[in-house]
């Protein structure tokens, strides 16, 4: 569904609302109720055979007819943002999830039924929600060594390497990227990314930061994607130690159910989980007072996520984590190993962390100390020229040739 | 039969001599005079048919409540009078007799002449006096006979068309047995159609006070000689037909229908259901007829007290009766949501049944008739009843566009204009050209650029509405299949979460109910 160049992609789906409409109208003529068929996409389930879900075919349908008055309201809201969704792409514009939301704010009720009704326009058509001309606003903050064009504006990251830029919400319109990066660091918190900004961690360490501030939007995800696509940078990411952080650090490699259908399009599979680990409470030392005592909340969706089909096939490690930190019961924030100094986290934790990832595979090169060695203390960013930058891209896309696998996953 | 009171008494035997005038083969006529005098209080009863001859078990199986009416309030005896095929029998039934083979004495019969009552070669006359006022015995007897003009009873199955200026003179024959009558039936019987007269049973109600010359008062039952009906209609279509005359004149009490409350036709709505049950060993098919009718009154000034409240009529074997038991039960059973109507409640008034419903649209009255029948004696059924009944609201629902409709129904319709907007909008905002000609022709309408948007929509929701008036007339195993067909529905991960405005991703949003 990506990829599709940005007319024919929007004369295709105008087609394809032109037959929808005419389906609807064929069967209302001959005095037949119109049966919209909308497959339903999922990205696990609770069977652990193999393959499972891993096909990213639909595993059923939804029919929506006038007989359930909730369907009816379905289809009225279905058909509401399609006649603005067919205006969006005539007339070559774009509007936000919000932005259709308050043309019709009484029937939609809800920002959610909106998202739902954008969902189910993308399965039906086929596509993913940017080519419907429907963006979000972008939520998530990206520094590090990275500079990009996006439409006419230059995004020139490298030129101040810890100061945030919003993630662009036009991933589709990102050109000319550049970088010296060695790697990408997911943190889940904009607190923590504020923190390892505050610390200059990106001046110490050649990265690209992202965070998409709690569960990514869209747009970060496609705009992670396209780094790890483009650069093909190794990827950690930093999440709390605990349920929701999982769940968020799951969404980044694996996808959301709710958006499953696109799934394919939007997960990064590359993505090592770099920490906080329940072990962490002991190896660094916190004190009991950091460390919370699961809710049942908490303990219900950990197990209900131990039952997921993709910890158990592709991140059997993940999930033994995750049933550690359930069998301990205990759960913490990052912030809680700053406990010991405020730049805890970007001087020691985050390093170490890197090193543990390489290191307890002794047959894979340590991957973060040579990026260490090699690039830290960082020349001024001004030094480089662009030949030098991909010089440094191209190094890096070698180095990554590199088997590179996590030893958690 | 239990008797309960002299009203009822006498209501019984009118009701057995209207059986055997529909039983009989020929035209019928059921006559009954109420005399008295101003001296006493006394009320001399007589009830004549010329149906079929009676069977002497049906007065000695009558079981009075003695100690409910009282016996003062009745004489003696009740005398009969039974012609036969060649002889005229009397009896004279004691009714204060507790024993019921010792009730009935024959007295001497008088032989037959032939000549004479060649036309009527069956009859009954029964005789009683009774203590009661004249006028609540006139009113009951009056009810009594409205209510039986709604079963339009034929004579019987083998009746034959007979010329209407016939019929006349063929009724001034067959009064003869009763002479003191004739002349006040001739006087009321009028007919101004000319063409073929359907036998019936034709009925008269005559009160007679001695002390006075001529008649207080007098009334003639005809079922509606305007009535589309020939020999060959089923019961279910008399019944239909007969509370249609019903509802028109208000309960049969006008002689014509009332103009100001049907200005048109087109105002009452009628259907009818029929449920049956298989002959079996344990007795014979039972057989259920529903009739619905449906009065759109905008500004009646009649109906002003009977809003929210539906009148149901019961007949068992042809003849009005109490509300049965099974029928309350029916009545209280029906899904009548599905039918876009909200039950309050349903009350046995003794003679009917009254439903009562919450918020009935204020210009809608409904009307309902019940008739129970098979040959043999039965109790009705409370299914079949409710499957009658039930039947009878689908024909309505599949014969009258936009009525009955389920509140589901009403609530999915409501969708209509917004939908019709919406696919309309999708049309005429396209630039394809050749798409809109496409849909106009599925439309059936010319180019809707040339037509304007609102014929384009109100075209799209006329389609949308009767798509669901439709769907909602199916039963509901043969509606649209089930919306979900899925290996697993439930989401695996249903936990919530509290999530950001603008939040795409985790699976905790995945909390669709659906």
């Amino acid at each position: 569904m990506e990829g599709i160049r940005s007319n024919a992609c929007s004369r295709d789906l105008l087609r394809k609302i032109k037959e929808f409409t005419l389906s609807i109208l064929e069967d209302l003529s001959e005095g037949r109720s119109p049966l919209i068929f909308i497959p339903r996409f999922r990205i696990y389930c609770t069977n652990f055979d193999s393959n499972c879900c891993s096909c990213n075919k639909p595993n059923g349908h939804e029919i929506l007819t006038f007989q359930k008055e909730s369907h009816v309201h379905r289809i009225d809201v279905l058909l509401r943002v399609l006649l603005i969704v067919q205006q969006l792409l005539q007339e070559n514009k774009h509007a936000s999830k919000r932005d259709i939301y308050y043309m019709h704010p009484l029937v939609f009720s809800d920002q959610t039924v909106v998202d739902r009704a954008i969902n189910d326009i993308c399965i039906l058509l086929q596509c993913s929600r940017h080519n419907l001309n429907v963006v979000s606003v972008g939520n998530g903050l990206v520094m590090g060594w990275l500079r990009f064009f996006e439409a006419e504006r230059k995004f020139d990251c490298i030129k101040s390497p810890n100061t945030a830029h919003t993630i662009p919400v036009l991933v589709e319109d990102v050109k000319d990227l550049v970088s010296v990066a060695h790697y990408i660091l997911i943190v889940e918190k904009e607190s923590v990314f504020q923190r390892l900004a505050n610390d200059k961690f990106c001046s110490k360490n050649r990265c690209i930061v992202i965070t998409g501030r709690g569960y990514p939007d869209v747009s970060t995800r496609r705009f992670l994607r396209l780094l790890v696509d483009k650069l093909c940078l190794p990827v950690y990411c930093l999440v709390d130690c605990d349920p929701y952080g999982f769940d968020i650090l799951a969404t980044y490699r694996f996808g959301s159910m709710q958006m499953a259908y696109d799934a394919k399009f939007l997960r990064v599979p590359q993505i090592q989980w770099l920490g906080a680990f329940p072990s962490d409470s002991e190896n660094y030392n916190l004190p009991q007072q950091c460390l919370l005592p699961l809710t049942l909340e908490d303990k219900r969706r950990t197990e209900a996520m131990l039952q997921r089909c993709y910890l158990h096939q592709e991140v059997p490690g993940w999930r033994s984590e995750l049933e550690l930190m359930l069998q301990r019961g205990t759960k913490f924030e990052i912030e809680a190993l700053s406990v010991h100094s405020l730049s805890f986290l970007s001087e020691v934790y985050i390093p170490s962390a890197a090193a543990c990832q390489t290191s307890a595979t002794p047959k894979l090169p340590i991957k973060m100390s040579i990026v260490g060695s090699l690039f830290s203390p960082l020349s001024p960013p001004s030094f480089l020229t662009s030949l030098s930058l991909h010089f440094l891209l191209f190094l890096s896309s070698n180095q990554r040739q590199s088997p590179q696998l996590s030893p958690l996953s | 039969m239990d008797i309960s009171s002299v009203q009822k008494l006498c209501i019984h035997l009118i009701s057995s001599a209207y059986q055997r005038c529909r039983l009989s083969e020929d035209l019928c006529r059921l006559s009954v005079v109420l005399e008295s005098t101003q001296a006493t209080p006394i009320i001399r009863v007589s009830i004549s048919d010329t149906g079929t001859g009676s069977c002497l078990e049906e007065f000695q199986d009558l079981k009075y409540n003695r100690e409910g009416i009282g016996t003062e309030k009745w004489g003696k005896w009740m005398v009969m009078v039974c012609i036969s095929d060649n002889k005229i029998y009397h009896y004279h039934l004691n009714l204060r007799e507790s024993v019921s083979s010792r009730m009935l004495t024959r007295l001497p019969s008088i032989p037959k002449n032939d000549a004479k009552f060649r036309q009527v070669p069956h009859g009954t006359e029964v005789c009683l006096s009774i203590s009661d006022t004249i006028d609540a015995l006139h009113t009951e007897i009056k009810c009594f006979f409205r209510k039986m003009l709604i079963l339009m009873i034929p004579v019987s199955s083998t009746a034959t068309l007979m010329p209407y200026n016939l019929y006349a003179e063929h009724m001034v024959q067959i009064l003869s047995p009763f002479t003191y009558l004739i002349q006040h039936f001739i006087l009321t019987l009028t007919f101004d159609r000319v063409g073929f007269f359907f036998k019936c049973v034709a009925a008269e109600l005559v009160i007679k006070q001695e002390d006075s010359p001529g008649l207080l008062c007098e009334n003639v039952f005809l079922p509606n000689e305007c009535s589309p009906l020939n020999f060959s209609s089923s019961n279910v279509e008399r019944l239909k037909s007969g509370l249609e005359e019903y509802v028109l004149k208000h309960g049969n009490i006008l002689n014509n229908k009332c103009d100001s409350c049907f200005s048109s036709r087109e105002q009452l709505k009628l259907s009818s259901g029929v449920a049956c049950s298989m002959e079996s060993q344990r007795g014979p098919g039972l057989i259920v007829e529903a009739v619905i009718a449906i009065s759109e009154l905008a500004e009646s000034p009649c109906f002003r007290s009977c809003r929210n409240r539906t009148e149901v009529l019961h007949f068992k074997d042809f003849s009005p009766c109490s509300v049965p038991v099974a029928s309350l039960g029916a009545l209280t059973s029906i899904d009548w949501r599905s039918y876009g109507l909200t039950l309050r409640g349903v009350v046995d008034q003794a003679d009917q049944a009254l439903i009562e419903w919450e918020s009935l649209p204020p210009d809608l009255r409904i009307d309902m008739a019940i008739h129970c029948y098979r040959k043999h004696k039965h109790q009705p059924d409370r299914h079949l009843i409710k499957k009658a009944v039930k039947l009878a609201l689908d024909d309505f629902k599949g014969k009258y566009s936009g009525f009955l409709l389920s509140a589901h129904a009403v609530k999915v319709c409501s969708y209509a204009p917004d939908l019709a907007s919406s696919i309309a909008g999708m049309i005429l905002s396209s630039n394809d050209s050749e798409f809109q000609s496409k849909c106009a022709s599925l439309l059936g309408l010319m180019q809707p650029q040339e037509i304007g948007r609102q014929t384009v929509e109100d075209r799209i929701k006329g389609m949308i509405i009767s798509v669901i008036e439709t769907n909602d007339r199916k039963p509901e195993k043969n509606k649209e299949a089930a919306p979900l067909l899925f290996e697993d529905d439930h989401p695996q991960d249903p936990e919530p979460i509290p999530h950001s405005e603008d939040y795409e991703g985790g699976d905790d949003v995945f909390s669709f109910s659906d």
